[in-house]
């Protein structure tokens, strides 16, 4: 058969999402690649602008549909550092303990989907049903199951219900024994095997050539890990280790986010050890005076109080579920961000296809863009 | 038990014709209960009763996987249609029949329409000639397996004919993927019966059952029915060899263009011969409708015992089949083949030799030699 172009997307199994990888194949052989995105543009980063910092949180749950509380610290790490608001400690403890349940609950998304991607259907519901505990428990205090609006700038919007501790605890000890599961259905199959290793390989140069972070980074040897390198939040005060593998294919991102998803229970447990025996506010007491309310005092009382708040920049960088986000904040004093830019991971880590796609089969492009965990909420913003 | 269901019909076509006959004129009375005009309408009912039947058993088919792989998944499987969910295929199906049937506008009418409707046809004329009990159909066929397999093994080129006509990148790849595959466990699956033919020393599927009346063959053909399983998996697409149609690279392979009735043709077909593959197996290896001679008499001697005994027989191969399917992922195209033909035909061709072994030793039709495993 002759070479021709295949497009894989915008409606496609494959992508989860709506972006469009097009694919030159020869046959079975892929001989080319072309990933396009854009096709989920919505200008959060314009809509900032016209926001009250409080507001932008609501667009950031909408940046990554499964990641909705990583993007929310983010953001509000950068406009803390932009109006010089130090959060509580109780409140910082709070976020960690968020993020490592997103953490988790988007790695168990990114399981489903992968499983499904070779053609295992079993745990594919596994791993719906149990990210659905995790759904609960930020429902619990919350109040939402995806698009949370949960943190402030300078702390989280109200602290752990009654009764939260405990259940929390009973959902780390049940997703522990789960993972061991995954593991079986997957590992232990000859199947699995023959499907995931050696496919998708990037090595560790490659990768820091092309800007590629997260699990991707870890699992081609690289121990990269901003909870680690450069702390944020309470991750200083707690314990865990870097999860990374050498191979750099699809199995070593498989083991690498299986066992982060490991060292995120670890790491709740500490916080939640912490939280149980620390109480106290969850915002801080000294926000700017228009920050807090709906809508800023108006006339010369509202001028003043901007013209006489110091601006300042904002910058923040966390290890987001996918990779390394950044966030840029710009105050120039007043209720509104002057200009917020964000990085994100997948955007590198999708764009970089042509590295690890060319050369493989067609049949290996589901599994190895589903090792790369795509996200288009966050790549297109 | 042992009244065959064409007996019956014709039977049956027998009492309508000469009822409707006694209020005719004679000449027309005369013409209508003559030999020919009572078995041509003998064989018309058989076919409508194997139609109904084999259709109702797909169904029952597809709702028992649909409640196991529900179980298997951590869920309920279909619950709300009829009593646990029993009608939901026939909701599905009418939903699918009041559909349009869409042709792209670039596809090949005559192959985008005949694809299917033969691929269904040429899996059901099969149940015509697979014996269900003692007697079942016109009688002992004498090349009977034969005739089953060929049949069987059309299905790549239907399914390679309405992938090519639909015009699409897509169903070409799967179709072309579907072919491949099909014609390379097509091999080890005709070796594998060779083993049979060997020991049983016969093509009709009757006789390899009495065969087996003593004895069933998935002892001393163990090898031979472990490649005809795996094989008729494949034969199947069935995972972990549902790569033609692989729905995350290929969107659902050769039949991406089909809507409607015409896609219901492919679902129906493929557990029509999903049906066929177990009907096999337990013929040709798990003794058919016989059972061990340790079983209870009692249990053996009611009244359509033996299809009792051979639907449970296949049921019970089709749960191993989907429990296969809840717990495996799928293989690639090139692992696939490079199973079929370097892995899977050597084994045929050992249980080849492994059967004419047997038959040297005198083991066989005697089995003298061995243990008591099946009969």
């Amino acid at each position: 058969m002759s070479e021709m172009w295949i497009n894989m997307g915008p409606q496609h199994p494959m992508t989860h999402g709506l972006w469009n990888l097009r694919v030159k194949i020869d046959g079975e052989q892929v001989l080319d690649v072309d990933p396009e995105m854009g096709y989920l543009h919505r200008g959060i980063e314009k809509i900032s602008e016209d926001r009250h910092y409080n507001e932008v949180i609501t667009l950031m749950d909408r940046c990554c549909y499964v990641a909705g509380m990583s993007w929310e610290h983010l953001y509000v790490l950068a406009a803390e550092q932009a109006l010089h608001v130090e959060p509580p400690e109780r409140a910082e403890y709070i976020r960690v303990m968020s993020d490592e349940f997103q953490r988790i609950g988007s790695h168990v998304m990114w399981y489903a989907a992968f499983v499904q991607d070779i053609g295992l259907m079993t745990p594919f519901l596994y791993g719906m049903r149990d990210r659905d505990l995790v759904l609960d428990l930020f429902q619990s205090y919350t109040g939402a199951r995806m698009t949370y609006e949960y943190m402030r700038v300078g702390g989280v919007r109200n602290d752990l219900p009654p009764g939260f501790i405990g259940e929390a605890r009973k959902v780390c000890d049940w997703l522990i024994d789960r993972f061991v599961e995954y593991d079986q259905l997957c590992l232990n199959s000859d199947i699995f095997h023959k499907r995931c290793d050696g496919l998708g390989v990037m090595n560790a140069q490659a990768c820091i050539d092309h800007g590629i972070t997260g699990p991707m980074l870890r699992s081609a040897g690289v121990r990269r890990d901003l909870r680690k390198d450069r702390p944020y939040s309470a991750y200083d005060r707690l314990e865990f280790d870097v999860a990374h593998a050498e191979a750099g294919d699809v199995t070593a991102r498989y083991l690498v986010r299986m066992e982060e998803m490991r060292q995120s229970v670890r790491i709740i447990r500490q916080s939640l050890d912490w939280l149980e025996h620390h109480p106290g506010p969850v915002l801080a007491q000294e926000l700017p005076r228009w920050l807090g309310a709906p809508y800023a005092p108006v006339g010369r009382e509202g001028y003043l109080l901007k013209r006489n708040y110091p601006k300042g920049l904002g910058f923040s960088a966390i290890e987001e579920p996918h990779g390394e986000a950044l966030a840029y904040v710009v105050n120039e004093g007043s209720e509104h961000p002057y200009r917020v830019k964000f990085r994100s991971p997948v955007f590198a880590n999708v764009s970089a296809a042509r590295q690890y796609l060319v050369g493989y089969r067609v049949a290996d492009i589901p599994p190895i863009m589903g090792s790369v965990d795509v996200c288009v909420g966050e790549v297109d913003r | 038990m042992s009244a065959s269901l064409l007996s019956v019909s014709t039977a049956l076509s027998s009492i309508l014709l000469h009822g409707v006959g006694s209020i005719l004129p004679a000449p027309l009375q005369g013409w209508l209960t003559n030999g020919n005009a009572i078995d041509a309408l003998g064989i018309l009912i058989f076919g409508v009763i194997l139609l109904a039947a084999s259709m109702l058993n797909t169904i029952l088919l597809i709702w028992w996987e649909r409640k196991l792989l529900g179980r298997f998944m951590d869920r309920r499987g279909a619950m709300h249609v009829g009593y646990a969910g029993l009608l939901q295929n026939f909701a599905d199906g009418f939903k699918l029949f009041r559909k349009d049937t869409v042709r792209p506008r670039d596809a090949d009418s005559m192959g985008f329409f005949v694809g299917p409707t033969a691929y269904l046809v040429t899996s059901l004329v099969i149940f015509a000639i697979l014996p269900i009990s003692t007697g079942w159909n016109s009688g002992n066929l004498p090349l009977s397996l034969l005739l089953a397999i060929t049949i069987f093994s059309f299905a790549p080129l239907f399914i390679f004919i309405s992938a090519w006509s639909s015009n699409n990148k897509y169903s070409l790849i799967g179709g072309m993927r579907s072919a491949a595959q099909m014609i390379a466990y097509e091999v080890p699956i005709l070796l594998a019966i060779v083993a049979v033919v060997i020991v049983s020393g016969t093509f009709s599927l009757d006789t390899i059952v009495t065969e087996q009346q003593n004895y069933w063959y998935w002892g001393p053909l163990f090898l031979a029915m472990v490649v005809f399983v795996a094989g008729m998996l494949a034969e199947m697409e069935r995972i972990p060899f549902d790569l033609p149609e692989a729905e995350a690279e290929l969107v659902e392979g050769w039949n991406t263009e089909y809507g409607g009735m015409m896609f219901a043709y492919f679902m129906l077909t493929d557990y029509v011969r999903v049906l066929l593959g177990c009907f096999l197996i337990v013929l040709l290896f798990l003794g058919g409708w016989t059972m061990p001679s340790w079983v209870p008499s009692a249990w053996t001697s009611f009244p359509l015992a033996g299809i009792f005994w051979f639907m449970l027989k296949a049921y019970a191969v089709f749960t191993v089949f989907v429990w296969i399917r809840a717990s495996l992922p799928r293989v690639r195209t090139d692992q696939l083949l490079r199973v079929g033909w370097n892995r899977m035909i050597p084994l045929s061709l050992v249980s080849i030799v492994l059967a004419a072994g047997l038959v040297l030793a005198k083991c066989v039709p005697v089995f003298g030699c061995l243990p008591n495993l099946g009969g």
